[in-house]
């Protein structure tokens, strides 16, 4: 048996203990504020310059209040914000992106949901040949074969200037490792439900559509955050496959391509470049902030990879 | 080239032909058949997957690695002659004068000695940091996964004005509280690659955090409490417990790390542009391949990191990897 020795010594254990714990819990805190600003200072910054004029940033430099907003300007608050929506027309490539993003998201998931699907309950010949190519494609790190894409997407596509986007958008559609997270989690899904759908009389099209998606929102939300971000944050593709920004009024660039053209423009001030910058990571921020019950469970299968 | 895909699509398909047949002939006499209407639409359905992965995955793998073999060059694309192994020997003599593949091997060699222990001791030591029940510890970790939110261009542009050489440049009028006069630090050669291992740590060691954390998660507390009443102390605990329960996480993050660190292109594209000091192998292969046209040089170049790599990284899973008795 287990001695309670709390009722042995009633006031001095304790009351060490709990001494001892404020130091700890005071280390602990002063510890973990200082790491914290380590990683958030920059991006304090960058919101800070956004909100700011070229005198209050000149004013601001080399002291704390770099990485504070100054409240004393707060009519003229979002001042840059509107500079690089009006002038710079950046609500315009944010919508090329949503746009990119969503096709993406769309067919992502019907295409490599249709695939996965299929691998994991249909019963058909030469089922091994597409799980083996699988499995090489996810466990074989294959180095960059972005020129070969590149002049593939070139042959195929002539990235004639509208046409250019379906180079955007085409190779983000299909996911291996997608593919092998559907068939996965699948897998699980009991065959009685279908065979209950079958038995109404519906196709195996319907049986996914009705069934399948929505008894899979976990992983299917999964994978349309995590294209959403690798769509929203792509940039050198984009940039390889687009024509150079031109004069027309619709550009087709995505918003990480086009920062670097913004950032180019002459007249640019320090704090609208900051405001494109947080212009451009909202969204991001937004989406880990909605989804996080969605990410950790990402990060969960992250460890299937291996 | 379209005489190519199609001889490969060829290939494949007669590989895939063969073994529908060898499946199909192993059924045939067993009463586990195959319906025909579940095989058509099974076949139907996969064609969307098939189709894109055979253009945009398995096609570029294919060409990356015969191209190698060509001189191919995007400025005059139908004029490809077999040159065999002239690329590959053209890139030795490079590395062999100290050229610019030297000195992109150089620094990303010098980026990965340095980001890949720093990244994961970072994320490991935040891991154990906020692995308590104390109060606040959602907040920590919110700090420490903001920047991983940030995308990679939008870092590089952040920390070009952090890092401005210019004196009124913000490290720089931090530094001068200090008396430390203003530095280029993304203009000396000295200093560059070490901003860029900074940058790209501060950016990426929020995310392996968080793996880290489930994997802590994970670990069985009935073996805390065992160890426990063995007497040992906190840090016996964590070398006896937490660290093997840790090991096939560790393996996975040291993988990640290293290749993501192995192909580093954006970092140096847009904090100094193509220069001597900070080009990498990936840049210098997108520099050639993409900027120059050499396509055939250029896949030289990545069919060499891609032996490079897959061999480090067979060998850090055949050494740390879960021995099999």
């Amino acid at each position: 048996m287990k001695k309670d020795y709390r009722t042995l010594e009633p006031n001095f254990v304790p009351a060490r203990k709990s001494k001892k714990k404020i130091a700890g819990a005071t280390i602990y805190y002063i510890v973990g504020i200082t790491l914290s600003l380590f990683f958030i200072l920059p991006l304090l910054y960058m919101f800070s310059t956004s909100t700011k004029t070229e005198e209050q940033i000149a004013f601001a430099s080399g002291t704390v209040m770099m990485f504070i907003p100054d409240f004393s300007n707060i009519g003229h608050f979002f001042d840059n914000y509107g500079v690089v929506f009006g002038e710079y027309n950046i609500w315009k490539y944010a919508i090329n992106s949503l746009i990119y993003a969503a096709i993406v998201i769309v067919f992502n998931v019907i295409v490599n949901g249709l695939a996965g699907y299929v691998l994991a309950k249909f019963d058909f010949p030469a089922k091994g040949f597409f799980n083996f190519i699988i499995l090489f494609l996810i466990v074989v790190p294959i180095e960059t074969s972005i020129i070969p894409l590149y002049s593939i997407a070139k042959n195929i596509l002539g990235l004639k200037k509208n046409l250019s986007v379906l180079a955007v958008i085409l190779p983000s559609v299909i996911s291996v490792f997608n593919i092998f997270l559907f068939t996965q989690f699948f897998s699980s899904i009991p065959k009685e439900y279908e065979e209950a759908m079958h038995i109404d009389g519906s196709s195996r099209v319907r049986v996914f559509f009705d069934l399948i998606l929505p008894l899979s929102k976990p992983i299917v939300a999964t994978t349309a955050v995590f294209t959403f971000i690798g769509v929203w944050n792509d940039y050198i593709w984009p940039t390889m496959v687009l024509p150079n920004r031109g004069d027309d009024s619709w550009p087709l660039y995505p918003i990480q391509a086009a920062l670097t053209s913004i950032q180019s423009i002459e007249e640019i001030t320090s704090g609208q470049v900051m405001a494109s910058l947080v212009i451009t990571s909202l969204p991001i921020f937004i989406l880990y902030a909605a989804a996080q019950k969605y990410i950790v469970k990402g990060f969960g299968t992250a460890g299937l990879k291996m | 080239m379209a005489i190519a895909a199609l001889i490969i699509f060829i290939v494949f398909f007669l590989i895939f032909a063969v073994f529908f047949a060898i499946d199909y002939n192993r059924r045939k006499n067993s009463n586990r058949k195959y319906h025909k209407n579940e095989v058509i639409v099974a076949l139907l359905l996969l064609i969307p997957a098939v189709v894109l992965a055979f253009f945009f995955v398995v096609l570029p793998i294919i060409f990356s690695f015969g191209y190698a073999f060509t001189d191919y060059d995007l400025l005059s694309p139908n004029d490809i002659k077999f040159v065999w192994f002239d690329n590959f020997r053209m890139l030795f003599k490079e590395f062999a004068n100290q050229g610019e593949i030297f000195l992109s091997f150089r620094n990303t060699a010098l980026f990965v000695v340095l980001v890949v222990p720093l990244q994961i001791t970072m994320a490991l030591l935040l891991a154990l940091f906020c692995n308590n029940k104390r109060r606040g510890t959602t907040i920590f970790k919110v700090c420490f996964f903001a920047p991983v939110a940030v995308s990679l261009s939008v870092t590089a542009f952040l920390w070009l004005v952090i890092l401005s050489p210019n004196p009124a440049g913000i490290m720089n009028s931090i530094l001068k509280n200090f008396g430390i006069p203003a530095q280029d630090f993304l203009g000396n050669k000295n200093t560059v690659i070490l901003w860029m291992v900074i940058i790209s740590a501060w950016q990426g060691c929020g995310y392996q955090m968080l793996i880290f954390l489930s994997a802590l998660g994970n670990i069985r507390k009935d073996l805390y409490e065992a160890a426990s009443i063995d007497g040992a102390g906190p840090f016996r605990k964590f070398f006896t417990v937490t660290v093997p329960g840790l090991r096939p996480t560790m393996l996975y993050i040291l993988i990640t790390v290293f290749i993501g660190a192995c192909r580093v292109l954006i970092q140096p594209m847009l904090l100094t542009g193509y220069q001597d000091r900070s080009m990498t192998l990936s840049y210098y292969m997108y520099q050639q391949g993409f900027t120059y046209r050499h396509v055939g040089y250029s896949c030289a170049v990545a069919l060499v990191l891609t032996i490079v790599i897959g061999s480090i990284t067979f060998l850090q899973r055949k050494l740390l990897g879960e021995k099999k008795k």
